[in-house]
């Protein structure tokens, strides 16, 4: 399970005079600190898909990485499987796959080299490992590049590759940052379904997406952020019941300025 | 941990071409290509210089049609008469612009061949320094025999002994005994270049890897992922840094290497045989010493350049921070080369600076062991200060997420 209470966290403005008349309007800049988020709540449980919603700028990339513990938080707590993520990052980091929101590889290794490599750090031993990539290939469909030198894959064998590389060592938990965003549909599918299965074998998924279909799709529960704050957190339902419309209206209607 | 990002990143950089060409083809192929072109270009320059027919005058030639024609014997010089004779150093100078003459003698009117009647005739050569001809040094040798000859005879008319010729030329000669041994005197002239050569190559060498390691990986998105996973920050410092210490170890020796080798195949019989001679008058230990002091001054480089790459966002900016470091480098080193600057007292103890005393201390062969302690103490101090800079810089936010 997943549960994150009160996060906030704030950056410092290098040259605020640099920010756009846009960013200056926004009410999270105060003084030379922009607080990208300030008291989110979400919980996540076991075999639950989340679905992290927010427009662009809202502090969905934020929140993840705090969750992933690339960031460390000024205030909140984020509980995985009873592991406190602040206050022992590394052991809550061999619990998190973590999907970035780019499908960075190291491009002078091949696929399953990039995936050997975390395997790896995550305290793997080879047999596992050779195991493992073959059942991530499968399941991806990935054999026909895996040997490969990634710097020259498509975007979708790239996402293929990060994802195998998120999940190589069977973590507790998976977080991703929009793992769908810039993919065909043929690719968009393969990640769908490989969510599907995390979801089948219990494992506690949030990601965040603009796609409204995967969230209908996929999705036991959702969370909107907005202007770095929880403005709506319930199941699938409670979401849909916010309008009649559909999800888009219900998406809208969820956002602060409507709600104020 | 750090074992494992350590070779991933070896690994990384021997299949990155560019980095291979840069470590290993352009010390082994480009340098030696490079410099040995740029010496056979200048050594031919030099020798078609020498050779060149020159075409010269002489003013005023009635005085001593004897030397005059000593000089037109030289060999690929050649006398023309002109129908007027040039009237000034203007006329001169337009003469030889034109080039159709390259060099003009003047005899002097009160030119006597005799020094007991004239004394020290001045004899005047037009000629244009700017032009690569050595006229100058072709009449050295002719000029020299007369004036030679003609001192002599002025001795022997006035009685003056051989002997008592030279006191009088020279009344008090200095002869110059050289103790030194070889290695001291060959150490003396080449030491100061070593260190030189050597920081340049170490910073150069991880220089390579060390904008592709920082702001590279974040550039790419691949430093978020590494950031999440089990390994501490400690462990991607540490790995990170020995591959830019290794590229900097490798990259000198490759080329000092390079180098030797290439003075073998060029078959430089001489210059490598006085070479083979004073390297094996160093000895191993030294070279050992030379090398173990390279160690805290490559992992120096390597820490400042992981700093200033780890906070660049880009690769480019990255190489934008590192490239004035070629320059700051080089200011140790020349302190190093002042006149006066020896290995004791506070130099001992500033980094780089003391190094580069040491090295050329030990090719001298006149090392004081004892100063190996402050050489030591201060660059491992340092460099020990800038790794936890390091390790520091890279668990801020404020840097890797800039």
């Amino acid at each position: 399970m997943i549960k994150i209470t009160g996060l906030s966290k704030k950056f410092k403005v290098e040259n605020p005079k640099k920010l756009s008349e846009q960013d200056k309007k926004d009410p999270r800049l105060k003084g030379r600190f922009f607080h990208s988020i300030k008291n989110v709540n979400l919980t996540c449980q076991s075999g639950q898909v989340l679905a992290l919603l927010g427009p662009n700028g809202a502090g969905k990339t934020t929140t993840l990485r705090v969750l992933s513990s690339a960031l460390e938080p000024d205030n909140g707590s984020i509980e995985i499987n009873g592991v406190d993520v602040v206050k022992n990052p590394v052991e809550a980091r061999r619990k998190i796959g973590f999907l970035s929101g780019t499908t960075g590889l190291y491009g002078r290794l091949s696929g399953r080299e990039n995936i050997t490599y975390f395997g790896k750090i995550n305290g793997l031993d080879d047999a596992e490992i050779e195991q493992r990539i073959e059942e991530l290939a499968q399941q991806l469909d990935m054999h026909s590049f895996l040997d490969r030198r990634s710097e020259n894959y498509s975007t979708g064998m790239k996402q293929k590759t990060s994802i195998a590389r998120a999940v190589i060592h069977r973590p507790e938990v998976i977080v991703m940052d929009e793992p769908t965003t810039g993919l065909d549909i043929m690719a968009s599918a393969t990640v769908i379904s490989f969510i599907r299965s995390l979801k089948a074998s219990n494992t506690p998924v949030i990601f965040s997406t603009h796609h409204l279909e995967e969230v209908s799709e996929l999705c036991d529960a959702v969370a909107i952020i907005d202007k770095g704050e929880t403005t709506f957190e319930g199941t699938i339902a409670d979401f849909a019941a916010k309008s009649e419309d559909g999800l888009h209206d219900a998406f809208i209607k969820c956002l602060k300025e409507e709600i104020n | 941990m750090w074992k494992l990002i350590f070779k991933k990143e070896i690994i990384e950089l021997l299949r990155d071409r560019k980095t291979l060409f840069f470590m290993i083809a352009l010390p082994i192929l480009i340098f030696p290509l490079i410099f040995g072109g740029v010496a056979y270009l200048f050594s031919e320059t030099l020798t078609e210089a020498k050779e060149k027919t020159l075409n010269f005058t002489v003013i005023n030639a009635a005085p001593d049609n004897q030397l005059v024609a000593k000089i037109a014997a030289i060999e690929n010089l050649d006398l023309v008469t002109l129908e007027q004779v040039p009237d000034g150093q203007d006329e001169i100078k337009r003469l030889i612009d034109s080039g159709d003459i390259d060099f003009v003698v003047e005899l002097p009117d009160d030119y006597a061949s005799n020094v007991l009647d004239a004394g020290q005739v001045n004899v005047k050569l037009f000629v244009n320094s700017a032009q690569l001809n050595f006229a100058r040094e072709r009449l050295d040798e002719v000029v020299q025999e007369v004036s030679d000859q003609r001192q002599s005879s002025a001795f022997q008319s006035l009685g003056v002994s051989e002997t008592i010729q030279e006191g009088l030329i020279k009344p008090i000669a200095i002869e110059r005994i050289n103790v030194a041994d070889e290695r001291e005197s060959i150490g003396a002239s080449i030491g100061g270049m070593i260190p030189y050569i050597l920081f340049l190559l170490c910073l150069q060498g991880a220089m390579i890897p060390a904008a592709d390691i920082g702001a590279g990986e974040k550039e790419r998105g691949t430093l978020e992922t590494l950031l999440t996973s089990p390994a501490t920050r400690l462990d991607i410092v540490m790995g990170k840094f020995l591959t830019l210490c290794t590229a900097g170890v490798i990259s000198a020796l490759v080329t000092v290497l390079s180098v030797a080798l290439w003075t073998v195949v060029l078959g430089q019989g001489m210059a490598f045989s006085n070479v083979g001679d004073f390297m094996a008058s160093i000895g191993i230990v030294d070279f050992l010493l030379v090398f173990l002091m390279l160690v805290p001054i490559v992992a120096i480089f390597a820490s400042v350049l992981l700093a200033l790459s780890i906070y660049a966002r880009s690769y480019k900016e990255a190489q934008g921070y590192m490239s004035p470091l070629v320059f700051i480098v080089i200011v140790p080193v020349i302190i190093a080369l002042l006149p006066g600057i020896e290995l004791k007292g506070i130099y001992a103890w500033v980094p780089l600076t003391n190094v580069a005393l040491a090295i050329k201390e030990l090719v001298k062969g006149t090392m004081d062991y004892f100063q190996l302690l402050a050489i030591f103490g201060s660059s491992v101090i340092l460099a020990g200060a800038l790794l936890y800079f390091c390790i520091y810089w890279f668990s801020k936010e404020k840097v890797l997420f800039r």
